[in-house]
Protein backbone atom coordinates (compact mmCIF):
# COMPACT_ATOMS: atom_id res chain seq x y z
CA UNK A 1 0.00 0.00 0.00
CA UNK A 2 1.33 3.25 -0.91
CA UNK A 3 2.09 5.67 1.84
CA UNK A 4 -0.57 8.20 2.44
CA UNK A 5 0.72 11.51 1.50
CA UNK A 6 -0.35 14.53 3.38
CA UNK A 7 -1.91 17.07 1.13
CA UNK A 8 0.11 20.20 1.36
CA UNK A 9 -2.00 23.27 0.82
CA UNK A 10 -0.93 25.34 -2.08
CA UNK A 11 0.71 28.58 -1.03
CA UNK A 12 -1.69 31.46 -1.05
CA UNK A 13 -1.25 33.82 -3.86
CA UNK A 14 -0.12 37.07 -2.35
CA UNK A 15 0.18 40.36 -4.11
CA UNK A 16 3.78 41.25 -4.37
CA UNK A 17 4.49 44.83 -3.58
CA UNK A 18 6.06 46.79 -6.35
CA UNK A 19 9.76 46.77 -5.66
CA UNK A 20 11.49 50.09 -5.42
CA UNK A 21 14.19 50.30 -8.06
CA UNK A 22 17.76 50.44 -6.77
CA UNK A 23 20.61 52.25 -8.46
CA UNK A 24 24.12 52.38 -7.02
CA UNK A 25 22.94 50.56 -3.89
CA UNK A 26 20.35 53.22 -3.08
CA UNK A 27 16.60 53.09 -3.71
CA UNK A 28 15.47 55.37 -6.51
CA UNK A 29 12.36 56.84 -8.03
CA UNK A 30 11.51 57.11 -11.72
CA UNK A 31 11.29 60.75 -12.71
CA UNK A 32 9.99 62.31 -15.90
CA UNK A 33 9.97 66.07 -16.31
CA UNK A 34 8.29 67.04 -19.55
CA UNK A 35 6.27 69.53 -21.58
CA UNK A 36 4.18 68.74 -24.70
CA UNK A 37 7.22 68.92 -26.99
CA UNK A 38 10.13 68.58 -24.66
CA UNK A 39 11.41 65.97 -22.23
CA UNK A 40 13.70 67.75 -19.76
CA UNK A 41 14.62 64.67 -17.78
CA UNK A 42 13.65 61.04 -17.76
CA UNK A 43 15.35 58.48 -15.60
CA UNK A 44 16.18 57.31 -12.12
CA UNK A 45 16.66 59.71 -9.24
CA UNK A 46 17.40 59.47 -5.53
CA UNK A 47 15.19 62.41 -4.70
CA UNK A 48 13.46 65.44 -6.13
CA UNK A 49 13.07 68.87 -4.56
CA UNK A 50 10.53 71.50 -5.59
CA UNK A 51 8.30 74.21 -4.19
CA UNK A 52 4.53 74.49 -4.12
CA UNK A 53 2.18 77.01 -2.53
CA UNK A 54 2.70 75.38 0.86
CA UNK A 55 6.48 75.65 0.63
CA UNK A 56 9.53 73.62 -0.41
CA UNK A 57 9.31 69.85 -0.27
CA UNK A 58 11.24 66.70 -1.23
CA UNK A 59 10.09 63.51 -2.84
CA UNK A 60 12.02 60.37 -1.93
CA UNK A 61 11.44 56.67 -2.57
CA UNK A 62 8.29 55.26 -0.92
CA UNK A 63 6.61 58.66 -0.94
CA UNK A 64 2.84 58.63 -0.51
CA UNK A 65 0.70 59.30 -3.59
CA UNK A 66 0.83 63.03 -4.09
CA UNK A 67 -0.62 65.62 -6.43
CA UNK A 68 0.21 69.30 -6.36
CA UNK A 69 0.80 72.43 -8.41
CA UNK A 70 4.33 73.72 -8.44
CA UNK A 71 4.94 77.43 -8.24
CA UNK A 72 7.40 78.90 -10.77
CA UNK A 73 10.90 78.20 -9.53
CA UNK A 74 13.66 75.64 -9.46
CA UNK A 75 13.17 71.91 -9.56
CA UNK A 76 16.19 69.88 -8.41
CA UNK A 77 16.57 66.21 -9.24
CA UNK A 78 19.27 64.19 -7.49
CA UNK A 79 20.24 61.67 -10.15
CA UNK A 80 22.95 58.98 -10.07
CA UNK A 81 24.95 61.33 -12.33
CA UNK A 82 24.65 64.29 -9.99
CA UNK A 83 22.12 67.03 -9.39
CA UNK A 84 20.10 68.37 -12.27
CA UNK A 85 18.20 71.61 -11.84
CA UNK A 86 15.45 73.05 -13.99
CA UNK A 87 13.89 76.48 -13.88
CA UNK A 88 10.24 75.81 -14.43
CA UNK A 89 7.17 77.94 -14.96
CA UNK A 90 3.92 76.55 -13.57
CA UNK A 91 3.77 72.76 -13.48
CA UNK A 92 1.80 69.86 -12.11
CA UNK A 93 3.53 67.19 -10.05
CA UNK A 94 2.16 63.69 -9.69
CA UNK A 95 3.67 60.99 -7.49
CA UNK A 96 2.48 57.42 -7.54
CA UNK A 97 4.28 54.17 -6.76
CA UNK A 98 7.80 55.59 -6.88
CA UNK A 99 7.12 57.32 -10.15
CA UNK A 100 7.14 61.10 -10.39
CA UNK A 101 5.72 62.95 -13.38
CA UNK A 102 6.23 66.68 -13.65
CA UNK A 103 3.98 68.19 -16.31
CA UNK A 104 5.48 71.49 -17.32
CA UNK A 105 3.34 74.29 -18.86
CA UNK A 106 0.13 72.77 -17.60
CA UNK B 1 -2.24 78.38 -84.58
CA UNK B 2 0.14 80.07 -82.13
CA UNK B 3 3.75 80.61 -83.07
CA UNK B 4 6.24 77.97 -81.77
CA UNK B 5 8.36 80.58 -79.98
CA UNK B 6 5.32 81.78 -78.06
CA UNK B 7 4.48 78.20 -77.01
CA UNK B 8 8.12 77.54 -76.08
CA UNK B 9 8.12 80.59 -73.79
CA UNK B 10 4.90 79.45 -72.11
CA UNK B 11 6.30 75.93 -71.67
CA UNK B 12 9.40 77.34 -69.99
CA UNK B 13 7.25 79.29 -67.56
CA UNK B 14 5.14 76.18 -66.79
CA UNK B 15 8.35 74.18 -66.26
CA UNK B 16 9.41 76.71 -63.61
CA UNK B 17 6.01 76.22 -61.94
CA UNK B 18 6.73 72.45 -61.95
CA UNK B 19 10.07 73.08 -60.21
CA UNK B 20 8.47 75.40 -57.69
CA UNK B 21 5.60 73.05 -56.83
CA UNK B 22 8.05 70.12 -56.60
CA UNK B 23 10.13 72.07 -54.09
CA UNK B 24 7.05 73.04 -52.08
CA UNK B 25 5.82 69.45 -52.19
CA UNK B 26 9.14 68.20 -50.79
CA UNK B 27 9.02 70.90 -48.13
CA UNK B 28 5.50 69.87 -47.16
CA UNK B 29 6.58 66.22 -46.91
CA UNK B 30 9.31 67.18 -44.46
CA UNK B 31 6.90 69.40 -42.51
CA UNK B 32 4.34 66.59 -42.28
CA UNK B 33 6.92 64.16 -40.88
CA UNK B 34 8.12 66.77 -38.37
CA UNK B 35 4.64 67.91 -37.33
CA UNK B 36 3.29 64.36 -37.10
CA UNK B 37 6.14 63.37 -34.82
CA UNK B 38 5.52 66.40 -32.62
CA UNK B 39 1.80 65.72 -32.44
CA UNK B 40 2.51 62.11 -31.41
CA UNK B 41 4.91 63.25 -28.68
CA UNK B 42 2.53 65.89 -27.40
CA UNK B 43 -0.37 63.41 -27.40
CA UNK B 44 1.53 61.22 -24.93
CA UNK B 45 1.82 64.22 -22.64
CA UNK B 46 -1.84 65.17 -23.07
CA UNK B 47 -2.98 61.59 -22.47
CA UNK B 48 -1.04 61.41 -19.21
CA UNK B 49 -2.63 64.65 -17.95
CA UNK B 50 -6.08 63.56 -19.17
CA UNK B 51 -5.64 60.32 -17.26
CA UNK B 52 -5.06 62.19 -14.01
CA UNK B 53 -7.98 64.51 -14.71
CA UNK B 54 -10.23 61.55 -15.52
CA UNK B 55 -9.48 59.91 -12.19
CA UNK B 56 -10.04 63.09 -10.23
CA UNK B 57 -13.44 63.53 -11.88
CA UNK B 58 -14.55 60.15 -10.51
CA UNK B 59 -14.93 61.69 -7.08
CA UNK B 60 -18.00 63.91 -7.27
CA UNK B 61 -16.63 66.24 -4.63
CA UNK B 62 -14.19 67.54 -7.15
CA UNK B 63 -16.89 68.94 -9.37
CA UNK B 64 -17.01 71.99 -7.15
CA UNK B 65 -13.48 72.86 -7.98
CA UNK B 66 -14.41 75.40 -10.64
CA UNK B 67 -15.01 78.95 -9.56
CA UNK B 68 -17.49 81.10 -11.46
CA UNK B 69 -17.43 84.60 -10.12
CA UNK B 70 -18.56 86.65 -13.12
CA UNK B 71 -21.62 86.55 -15.35
CA UNK B 72 -20.72 85.14 -18.76
CA UNK B 73 -21.64 86.79 -22.07
CA UNK B 74 -24.82 85.13 -23.27
CA UNK B 75 -23.48 84.33 -26.72
CA UNK B 76 -21.72 81.41 -28.29
CA UNK B 77 -18.12 82.09 -29.15
CA UNK B 78 -17.03 80.48 -32.41
CA UNK B 79 -13.31 79.70 -32.39
CA UNK B 80 -11.75 79.12 -35.81
CA UNK B 81 -8.33 77.51 -36.12
CA UNK B 82 -6.94 78.30 -39.56
CA UNK B 83 -3.60 78.42 -41.34
CA UNK B 84 -1.04 81.18 -40.93
CA UNK B 85 -0.75 81.88 -44.63
CA UNK B 86 -1.99 80.75 -48.01
CA UNK B 87 -0.79 77.69 -49.93
CA UNK B 88 -2.75 75.43 -47.62
CA UNK B 89 -5.18 74.12 -50.16
CA UNK B 90 -8.92 74.50 -49.69
CA UNK B 91 -8.93 73.49 -46.03
CA UNK B 92 -9.51 77.01 -44.67
CA UNK B 93 -12.18 77.71 -47.26
CA UNK B 94 -14.04 74.57 -46.20
CA UNK B 95 -13.75 75.58 -42.56
CA UNK B 96 -15.16 79.05 -43.26
CA UNK B 97 -18.07 77.51 -45.18
CA UNK B 98 -18.82 75.31 -42.15
CA UNK B 99 -18.68 78.33 -39.84
CA UNK B 100 -21.03 80.35 -42.07
CA UNK B 101 -23.62 77.55 -41.89
CA UNK B 102 -23.82 78.14 -38.13
CA UNK B 103 -23.02 81.81 -37.81
CA UNK B 104 -25.71 84.17 -36.62
CA UNK B 105 -24.61 87.73 -35.94
CA UNK B 106 -26.97 88.10 -32.99
CA UNK B 107 -26.00 84.84 -31.33
CA UNK B 108 -22.30 84.48 -32.08
CA UNK B 109 -19.00 86.22 -31.64
CA UNK B 110 -16.05 85.02 -33.69
CA UNK B 111 -12.48 84.40 -32.63
CA UNK B 112 -10.06 83.61 -35.45
CA UNK B 113 -6.63 82.05 -35.06
CA UNK B 114 -4.51 82.35 -38.21
CA UNK B 115 -4.18 85.12 -40.76
CA UNK B 116 -5.50 83.13 -43.72
CA UNK B 117 -8.80 82.34 -42.02
CA UNK B 118 -9.24 85.97 -40.98
CA UNK B 119 -8.83 87.01 -44.64
CA UNK B 120 -11.28 84.39 -45.88
CA UNK B 121 -13.77 85.44 -43.23
CA UNK B 122 -13.44 89.07 -44.26
CA UNK B 123 -14.13 88.03 -47.86
CA UNK B 124 -17.32 86.39 -46.60
CA UNK B 125 -18.26 89.77 -45.03
CA UNK B 126 -17.98 88.57 -41.45
CA UNK B 127 -15.93 90.61 -39.01
CA UNK B 128 -13.95 88.66 -36.44
CA UNK B 129 -14.52 89.88 -32.87
CA UNK B 130 -11.07 88.65 -31.85
CA UNK B 131 -8.01 87.73 -33.85
CA UNK B 132 -4.83 85.86 -32.94
CA UNK B 133 -1.92 85.10 -35.19
CA UNK B 134 -0.84 81.48 -35.27
CA UNK B 135 2.66 81.27 -33.78
CA UNK B 136 5.29 79.27 -35.60
CA UNK B 137 6.98 78.13 -32.42
CA UNK B 138 6.08 74.80 -30.84
CA UNK B 139 4.96 76.29 -27.58
CA UNK B 140 1.67 78.11 -27.88
CA UNK B 141 0.62 80.39 -25.08
CA UNK B 142 -3.15 80.10 -25.11
CA UNK B 143 -3.66 82.16 -21.94
CA UNK B 144 -4.91 85.31 -23.77
CA UNK B 145 -7.34 83.08 -25.65
CA UNK B 146 -8.45 81.45 -22.41
CA UNK B 147 -9.28 84.84 -20.93
CA UNK B 148 -11.73 85.39 -23.79
CA UNK B 149 -13.18 81.87 -23.71
CA UNK B 150 -13.92 82.24 -19.99
CA UNK B 151 -16.10 85.30 -20.67
CA UNK B 152 -18.59 83.32 -22.75
CA UNK B 153 -21.31 80.96 -21.65
CA UNK B 154 -20.60 78.66 -24.61
CA UNK B 155 -17.71 78.12 -26.99
CA UNK B 156 -17.57 76.07 -30.14
CA UNK B 157 -14.27 75.25 -31.77
CA UNK B 158 -13.90 74.71 -35.54
CA UNK B 159 -10.75 72.82 -36.36
CA UNK B 160 -9.05 70.77 -39.04
CA UNK B 161 -8.61 67.10 -38.39
CA UNK B 162 -5.86 65.01 -39.96
CA UNK B 163 -7.26 61.67 -41.09
CA UNK B 164 -4.61 60.72 -43.61
CA UNK B 165 -2.29 62.34 -46.11
CA UNK B 166 -5.12 62.52 -48.61
CA UNK B 167 -7.95 63.29 -46.22
CA UNK B 168 -8.37 66.16 -43.81
CA UNK B 169 -11.76 66.80 -42.25
CA UNK B 170 -13.37 69.90 -40.86
CA UNK B 171 -14.88 69.38 -37.44
CA UNK B 172 -16.63 71.48 -34.86
CA UNK B 173 -17.28 70.66 -31.22
CA UNK B 174 -18.61 72.34 -28.13
CA UNK B 175 -15.59 73.00 -25.96
CA UNK B 176 -17.22 72.24 -22.62
CA UNK B 177 -18.68 69.03 -24.04
CA UNK B 178 -15.23 67.87 -25.12
CA UNK B 179 -13.75 68.56 -21.72
CA UNK B 180 -16.54 66.82 -19.86
CA UNK B 181 -16.74 63.83 -22.20
CA UNK B 182 -13.00 63.27 -22.30
CA UNK B 183 -12.77 63.74 -18.55
CA UNK B 184 -15.53 61.23 -17.92
CA UNK B 185 -14.22 57.74 -17.23
CA UNK B 186 -15.67 55.38 -19.84
CA UNK B 187 -16.16 52.56 -17.39
CA UNK B 188 -15.95 53.16 -13.66
CA UNK B 189 -15.29 49.47 -12.99
CA UNK B 190 -12.03 49.74 -14.91
CA UNK B 191 -10.71 52.16 -12.33
CA UNK B 192 -9.06 50.44 -9.39
CA UNK B 193 -8.72 51.52 -5.77
CA UNK B 194 -5.81 53.73 -6.65
CA UNK B 195 -8.20 56.34 -8.05
CA UNK B 196 -7.07 59.83 -7.18
CA UNK B 197 -9.10 60.81 -4.16
CA UNK B 198 -8.52 62.33 -0.77
CA UNK B 199 -8.37 58.81 0.68
CA UNK B 200 -5.47 57.71 -1.47
CA UNK B 201 -3.62 60.94 -2.21
CA UNK B 202 -2.11 63.93 -0.51
CA UNK B 203 -3.07 67.21 -2.22
CA UNK B 204 -1.34 70.51 -1.78
CA UNK B 205 -2.53 73.13 -1.11
CA UNK B 206 -5.93 71.36 -1.14
CA UNK B 207 -7.90 68.88 -3.22
CA UNK B 208 -10.29 71.60 -4.39
CA UNK B 209 -7.49 73.94 -5.39
CA UNK B 210 -5.74 71.19 -7.37
CA UNK B 211 -8.99 70.17 -9.07
CA UNK B 212 -9.84 73.78 -9.95
CA UNK B 213 -6.35 74.30 -11.33
CA UNK B 214 -6.55 71.10 -13.32
CA UNK B 215 -9.97 71.97 -14.75
CA UNK B 216 -8.57 75.26 -15.92
CA UNK B 217 -5.45 73.58 -17.31
CA UNK B 218 -7.40 70.93 -19.11
CA UNK B 219 -9.33 73.56 -21.08
CA UNK B 220 -6.02 75.17 -22.01
CA UNK B 221 -4.58 71.81 -23.04
CA UNK B 222 -7.68 70.98 -25.07
CA UNK B 223 -7.36 74.20 -27.07
CA UNK B 224 -3.62 73.61 -27.54
CA UNK B 225 -4.26 70.07 -28.73
CA UNK B 226 -6.80 71.30 -31.30
CA UNK B 227 -4.27 73.85 -32.57
CA UNK B 228 -1.54 71.20 -32.90
CA UNK B 229 -3.92 68.79 -34.66
CA UNK B 230 -5.03 71.56 -37.04
CA UNK B 231 -1.41 72.34 -37.85
CA UNK B 232 -0.88 68.76 -38.97
CA UNK B 233 -4.02 68.86 -41.10
CA UNK B 234 -2.87 72.17 -42.63
CA UNK B 235 0.54 70.85 -43.69
CA UNK B 236 -1.12 67.71 -45.08
CA UNK B 237 -3.57 69.87 -47.01
CA UNK B 238 -0.68 71.97 -48.32
CA UNK B 239 1.07 68.79 -49.44
CA UNK B 240 -2.10 67.64 -51.21
CA UNK B 241 -2.52 71.02 -52.90
CA UNK B 242 1.14 71.11 -53.98
CA UNK B 243 0.98 67.55 -55.34
CA UNK B 244 -2.15 68.39 -57.33
CA UNK B 245 -0.58 71.63 -58.61
CA UNK B 246 2.57 69.76 -59.60
CA UNK B 247 0.58 67.10 -61.45
CA UNK B 248 -1.44 69.77 -63.25
CA UNK B 249 1.65 71.75 -64.24
CA UNK B 250 3.45 68.60 -65.46
CA UNK B 251 0.41 67.76 -67.60
CA UNK B 252 0.24 71.33 -68.95
CA UNK B 253 3.97 71.29 -69.72
CA UNK B 254 3.51 68.01 -71.65
CA UNK B 255 0.56 69.41 -73.59
CA UNK B 256 2.48 72.58 -74.40
CA UNK B 257 5.45 70.54 -75.58
CA UNK B 258 3.21 68.55 -77.93
CA UNK B 259 1.60 71.78 -79.12
CA UNK B 260 5.06 73.27 -79.70
CA UNK B 261 6.16 70.23 -81.75
CA UNK B 262 2.96 70.42 -83.77
CA UNK B 263 3.38 74.13 -84.40
CA UNK B 264 7.04 73.66 -85.31
CA UNK B 265 6.13 70.84 -87.71
CA UNK B 266 3.37 72.98 -89.15
CA UNK B 267 5.82 75.83 -89.66
CA UNK B 268 8.30 73.51 -91.42
CA UNK B 269 5.51 72.09 -93.58
CA UNK B 270 4.33 75.57 -94.54
CA UNK B 271 7.89 76.60 -95.48
CA UNK B 272 8.33 73.37 -97.44
CA UNK B 273 5.05 73.98 -99.28
CA UNK B 274 6.12 77.54 -100.04
CA UNK B 275 9.52 76.33 -101.31
CA UNK B 276 7.90 73.67 -103.47
CA UNK B 277 5.43 76.19 -104.86
CA UNK B 278 8.36 78.56 -105.63
CA UNK B 279 10.30 75.73 -107.26
CA UNK B 280 7.30 74.83 -109.40
CA UNK B 281 6.98 78.44 -110.52
CA UNK B 282 10.70 78.60 -111.41
CA UNK B 283 10.45 75.32 -113.30
CA UNK B 284 7.33 76.50 -115.07
CA UNK B 285 9.09 79.76 -116.03
CA UNK B 286 12.19 77.83 -117.29
CA UNK B 287 10.07 75.51 -119.41
CA UNK B 288 8.59 78.39 -121.42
Amino acid sequence: MADETTAVPAPEATETEQATPITGGKPTIDVKVYAPFNVYYEGAAYSLSATNETGPFDIMPHHHNFLCMLVPGTLAVQTPDGEKTFKLPKALLHVKADRVDVFVDV
Amino acid sequence: MRRPLEIKAEEASVRSVVSLTSALESLSTMQIAKTKNKVLISNQFFDAVWNIYKQIRVDVLFNFGRKVDEKPIDKELLILITAKGGLSGDIDQRLIRRVLERYDETKNDVLVIGHHGALKLKQAHVDATYYFDLPEKDYINVDPLMDIVRKYSQSRIFYQDYVSLSQQDIKDVDLSEVVSSKGRAADLSTLDDTVISEKTYIFEPSSYAVAAYLENSILRLTISQFIYDSRLAQVASRFKAMSAAKERSVETAKELHTEYNRAKRNQVDTRLKESLAGLKKIRAAGGK
